[in-house]
């Protein structure tokens, strides 16, 4: 026996998913493997379809893996959800629309055998104040937050959130992210998958990209953002020499793409970057762009092959 | 047993006056219209009077249709992913369907004791008492079958509008189950297979249980309806159990 104590939040070991529907297979997560020690931040961060949910699901135990294993806790995901040790916010659905905010946390507390904890959850997620209203009647922020109240319902030591801020505008997200800051205390374990880069660097101390179903990078944010930070410039030069005056005058500049004269470049410092291009070496028609978290992934996967 | 889930759930149906009016008041409306002809239903029908068997036959029928339309929202809250909510707590997934079958019989119960409220202060008579609680409690009972029927045609179809489909297929069950008019020769041969000829003959037999073959209205031998009841309630809970199933493999 493992003694729950020691045991990491979350371990995923060969994990794969493979869907098939009529005749098509899709491997939705291929081979996974992750660790995730008790009390980590970690954002799943990859583009639509990188297999995130599935590997949400399978974490959850709502979907049952092709291979591989994943447990929670040291525990099988059925235990540890039904244990109320592990909680989820869910991507789609998962509210009735007639029933009342407040009958919404009532009814899942039931279920969780946790009534005395309805007024607590509902007061910290800013849901008392609106618990009458009809669930179908909230705006997209609010039913984020209903579901976020539900998840936190069995207080949870493994939270896992999957894509919790779509549909809310800018002020709720970040209203939303100060509730989650104020939860993540007290060794809580907080997983989500995300596709904004932005919400990984702001809450993540670590960060596992996804894509195709599989870890393309693994590892702190901070570094992460390094990596896929830099600046797109763009500019058209007067001749092949003008190329290489700018690739020698500046430090940290790397080519990236010529098409006859128009030359993409990579800098981190695009500012100075881009005077020295206009100033000494007569650039123009130039585009200072920030890389997508697409471009990104592109970048990460070819390097990894 | 979730006794707060169940409490919620009522809540949701009386707010719903759609529900309401179609699941409680209908069938005391088709009552008061067809039960008190005065022509023929004060006549003396095997242990009672035209006005009971009409009572009864709306009462089931009320009883039926109810628990079709709310058995049937398992299956379309299933689809919205509320299945997925109630699968991440500790409450088994069955006590979901157990609880949705409570909420659904007690509208059941409710609707048709309204229709025997309404038939007992408008003169509806049988002359051994038995006959009224056991024709109620078979009218409750036998409405689960129905409730199957409802999981499975919302589990095929994953909609809301299925569920008007299902209801809708009810009152076809109803006409070709000899529930509203009495269908002769041919056509009641076929009825004999249809699922509500069974329910409503087995409440039916307990006033007619004697009453002489030259009438018209002398009831099949008990055997026949139980053989149906029994037989649909296969059928349906084989039906639901696998649409089940085929619906949570798709997700």
């Amino acid at each position: 026996m493992q003694t729950l104590t020691k045991a990491d939040a979350v371990t995923l070991q060969g994990l794969g998913k493979t869907f098939s529907a009529g005749g098509t297979r899709v491997e939705a997560v291929r081979d996974l493997n992750l660790v995730i020690p008790t009390g980590q931040i970690v954002a799943l961060l990859g583009p639509n379809g990188a297999g995130k949910t599935t590997t949400v699901d399978m974490i959850l135990g709502l979907t049952p893996p092709t291979s591989g294993t994943a447990r929670v806790l040291g525990l099988d995901p059925h235990r540890a959800v039904k244990s109320g040790r592990v909680s989820a916010v869910m991507q789609t659905g998962g509210l009735l629309r007639d029933m009342t905010v407040r009958e919404t946390i009532t009814v899942i507390a039931s279920m969780h055998r946790m009534p005395e904890r309805v007024e607590a959850v509902m007061q910290r997620t800013g849901l008392d104040a609106i618990g009458k209203r009809r669930v179908g009647k909230c705006s997209g922020g609010e039913q984020q937050r209903i579901k976020f109240a539900l998840a936190l319902l069995p207080d949870p030591d493994v939270l896992i959130l999957d894509e919790p801020t779509a549909g809310m505008d800018v002020r709720a997200r970040r209203d939303f992210w100060q509730t989650m800051r104020a939860e993540a205390t007290e060794g809580r374990t907080i997983i989500f998958a995300t596709h904004y880069l932005e919400e990984a660097q702001n809450f993540a101390e670590r960060t596992v990209l996804m894509a195709h179903g599989q870890v393309v990078a693994d590892g702190a944010t901070e570094q992460l953002r390094q990596m896929i930070s830099g600046r797109k410039v763009v500019a058209t030069l007067p001749t092949a020499a003008s190329i290489d005056r700018a690739l020698n005058g500046a430090g940290q500049v790397r080519l990236e793409e010529r098409n006859g004269l128009r030359t993409t470049f990579r800098c981190q410092d695009s500012d100075a970057f881009a005077r020295l291009l206009l100033t000494e070496c007569g650039a123009y028609d130039l585009e200072i762009t920030a890389p997508s978290l697409e471009e990104a992934f592109i970048h990460l996967t070819q390097d990894a092959s | 047993m979730n006794a707060t889930y169940i409490r919620v759930e009522f809540a949701r149906h009386l707010r719903d006056g759609y529900n309401l009016v179609f699941s409680l008041l209908m069938p005391s409306a088709m009552y008061v219209l067809f039960g008190n002809i005065p022509s023929y239903t004060d006549q003396e029908l095997g242990f009672g009077n035209v006005k009971f068997y009409v009572m009864v036959s709306m009462a089931a029928y009320g009883a039926a249709v109810s628990t079709v339309a709310i058995a049937g929202t398992v299956a379309t809250e299933t689809m919205q992913g509320w299945g997925r909510q109630v699968a991440l707590t500790r409450m088994p997934p069955a006590t979901f369907v157990s609880s949705k079958m409570i909420v659904a019989t007690t509208v059941a119960a409710i609707s048709s004791a309204l229709v025997f409220a309404l038939g007992a202060a408008t003169g509806a008579q049988v002359s051994e008492n038995w006959i009224w609680a056991a024709s109620y409690l078979i009218t409750i009972g036998g409405s689960l079958i129905f409730a199957c029927y409802g999981i499975g045609v919302g589990m095929v179809f994953k909609s809301e509008s299925a569920l008007g489909l299902a209801g809708g297929l009810m009152v076809f069950f109803a006409f070709f189950g000899n529930v509203f008019m009495p269908l002769e020769d041919m056509m009641l041969d076929i009825a004999r297979f249809t699922p509500m000829y069974g329910y409503v003959a087995l409440i039916r037999y307990l006033q007619l249980r004697e009453v002489a073959p030259e009438t018209g209205f002398a009831p099949d031998p008990l055997w026949v309806p139980v053989t149906n009841l029994v037989l649909w309630a296969v059928i349906f809970a084989v039906f639901a159990v696998v649409a089940t199933r085929k619906a949570r493999a798709r997700q």
